[in-house]
């Protein structure tokens, strides 16, 4: 390795290794324990005939998860912007509670987040009631999917759109406004591209973490092919009764959560870190 | 910066991590000192690990099973697994290592002869029925059985793999050729179905939350635990299933011995058979 690093002394060169030997073991160590499982479902998956990929069970939860993550994906966007902006950019006392409560979601197991879900929109929950004199009742139905992929997924999209307005420089914005332009044209024309890698980077996190929601799906929206059950519900259920639609659609994961998070390491910038 | 912090921190990790699986068969043999050692040497001094493989609906008789079982048998630790009986099967068949296997139908069991992971001992231990329940308010308005087919009732079943569910189609079914419930009342009920779920207590669990307006279980599932919260509504004989519980020893068990003596004890009249029939469970002696 650094054998051409001749003018270290034979004490500290010989340190320099045995660090080195050291990072080398338990980095492979932990490369091996953390890609092993996918290498074994990749193995396992790969030599599946087209009839897994196509069957009804694979591309009715593909379908769905596809839709449902995309548009609580679209609601943490249009909900979380100005959200985010306001708490990069201004102090207020309950800033702290608000940065916290925000992020609550990303720690709670989703059964929690499944089963306060329920408590607060179930039928017998606290807006269960007021949703059912409106003709609304969400439990078991595609939009209870949707609020929870919201629920679980929207916070990462609000953390990295808040360091990406964070990291503008506040001086181009400044400037903008002393050259006459219109605080809200300044937004759209200084603030908004100069944090686009954020805020997309976080649009792709949300988005998977949405696709890969499971708890709290299950326990709000239930389990029904077609309507309410995901790709996670999906692979769950093909457990016990469809082995090869389950190991497809755990593939198909595996390659879209390689994918965004290798293209949200190539698109964010410096300085700011996502999840 | 993070990255420079977090290699240190993950190493550790991997290290706590492997050093708790080391630790882990470590543990099971340690010394039960509170196990009592009167008069015997031959009595066990550590601590026997006895794995039983059960169908969801056995979870409450299983538990007091196993605690009677462990008071008969010191030194023995019974650990249950309960989940859908056909969950379990595929947990044997991908290696899963127990010594006993319950299973709430015959299918399930078959599966797991067939893999070579029994022989053909399995015994009946115990039957069951079929009860439909409805939140306590009932929502639904459901006061017989032919109000199932209803339009726009949100009803919850077990996938058609679990055995409980396997056992509602079956029942509806038989209901369908009955001139009283009509050809179509099949189709009607199961376009109500808004969940299938993994196993029968998750059914339970939905309509006892009152989340949904009826699910099909077995009647000993309606335990003390929810009975004040959810009614039941009879099925009856002609249309009822009779769920059939085989129970087996592993081939690779890890106690033959021990884990024999517990499906005596389940069979027992005096023993697993008193348990069950106290959990609404009809029991073979």
């Amino acid at each position: 390795m650094s054998t051409s690093n001749l003018t270290l002394s034979q004490f500290s060169l010989r340190r320099l290794s045995g660090k080195r030997a050291l990072l080398l073991a338990f980095s492979t160590l932990l490369i091996l324990f953390l890609t092993l499982p996918l290498v074994a479902l990749v193995l396992r998956a790969l030599p599946l005939g087209i009839e897994a990929w196509t069957s009804r069970a694979t591309l009715d939860a593909l379908q769905l998860s596809l839709t449902t993550a995309t548009i609580a994906t679209l609601i943490a966007f249009g909900i979380g912007t100005p959200v985010a902006y306001v708490l990069a950019r201004e102090n207020f006392r309950a800033k702290p509670i608000v940065d916290t409560l925000i992020d609550v979601p990303m720690v709670l197991p989703p059964s929690v987040a499944g089963l306060a879900l329920l408590m607060a929109f179930g039928r017998r929950g606290l807006l269960g009631p007021p949703l059912a004199a409106l003709g609304l009742e969400l439990p078991f139905t595609i939009a209870a999917v949707i609020l929870a992929e919201t629920f679980v997924a929207a916070p990462f999209y609000v953390r990295s759109a808040k360091a990406g307005f964070g990291a503008v420089d506040r001086k181009l914005e400044q400037m903008s406004e002393l050259l006459g332009v219109s605080p809200f044209r300044t937004w759209l024309r200084v603030t908004l591209p100069l944090s686009a890698p954020a805020l997309f980077g976080g649009l792709l996190m949300t988005w998977a973490r949405a696709l890969g929601e499971f708890g709290a799906t299950i326990m709000f929206a239930g389990n029904f092919p077609g309507r309410t059950q995901t790709m996670p519900l999906a692979i769950y259920s093909g457990l016990e009764s469809n082995l090869d639609s389950a190991l497809v659609l755990s593939l198909l994961l595996v390659i879209v959560s390689f994918g965004i998070l290798f293209v949200v390491r190539a698109i964010s910038p410096k300085g700011i870190t996502l999840g | 910066m993070p990255h420079r912090s977090i290699v240190p921190v993950m190493t550790v990790l991997v290290v706590c991590l492997f050093a708790l699986g080391a630790c882990a068969p470590a543990i099971t043999t340690v010394p039960a000192a509170s196990a009592p050692q009167p008069t015997a040497a031959a009595q066990p001094s550590v601590t026997t690990d006895l794995t039983v493989f059960a169908a969801a609906s056995l979870t409450d008789s299983f538990k007091e099973i196993a605690q009677q079982f462990e008071a008969d048998h010191p030194g023995v630790k019974v650990v249950n697994n309960f989940a859908g009986s056909q969950a379990l099967s595929t947990q044997l068949k991908e290696g899963a290592k127990a010594d006993v296997f319950a299973s709430a139908n015959n299918t399930e069991m078959k599966n797991v002869q067939d893999a070579g992971l029994a022989d053909n001992t399995a015994e009946v231990f115990v039957t069951n029925r079929l009860v439909v329940i409805v939140p306590a308010d009932n929502p639904g308005g459901i006061n017989e059985l032919v109000d199932l087919a209803k339009p726009n009732l949100k009803l919850v079943m077990a996938q058609k793999t679990v055995p409980v569910g396997g056992y509602t189609i079956s029942m509806l079914e038989k209901m369908s050729a009955d001139a009283d419930y009509g050809a179509d009342f099949v189709t009607a009920v199961l376009k109500n179905v808004v969940s299938e779920e993994n196993n029968v207590k998750a059914v339970v669990a939905k309509v006892a939350l009152g989340e949904a307006d009826a699910g099909v279980v077995y009647v000993s599932d309606v335990t003390p635990d929810v009975s004040d919260k959810v009614k039941s509504l009879p099925v009856p004989d002609n249309f009822n299933q009779v769920a059939r519980y085989p129970i087996v020893v592993l081939k690779n068990a890890a106690q033959p011995q021990l884990a024999s003596d517990f499906v005596s004890f389940v069979l027992a009249a005096d023993g697993g058979q008193k348990i069950l029939e106290k959990w609404n469970f009809i029991p073979v002696k």
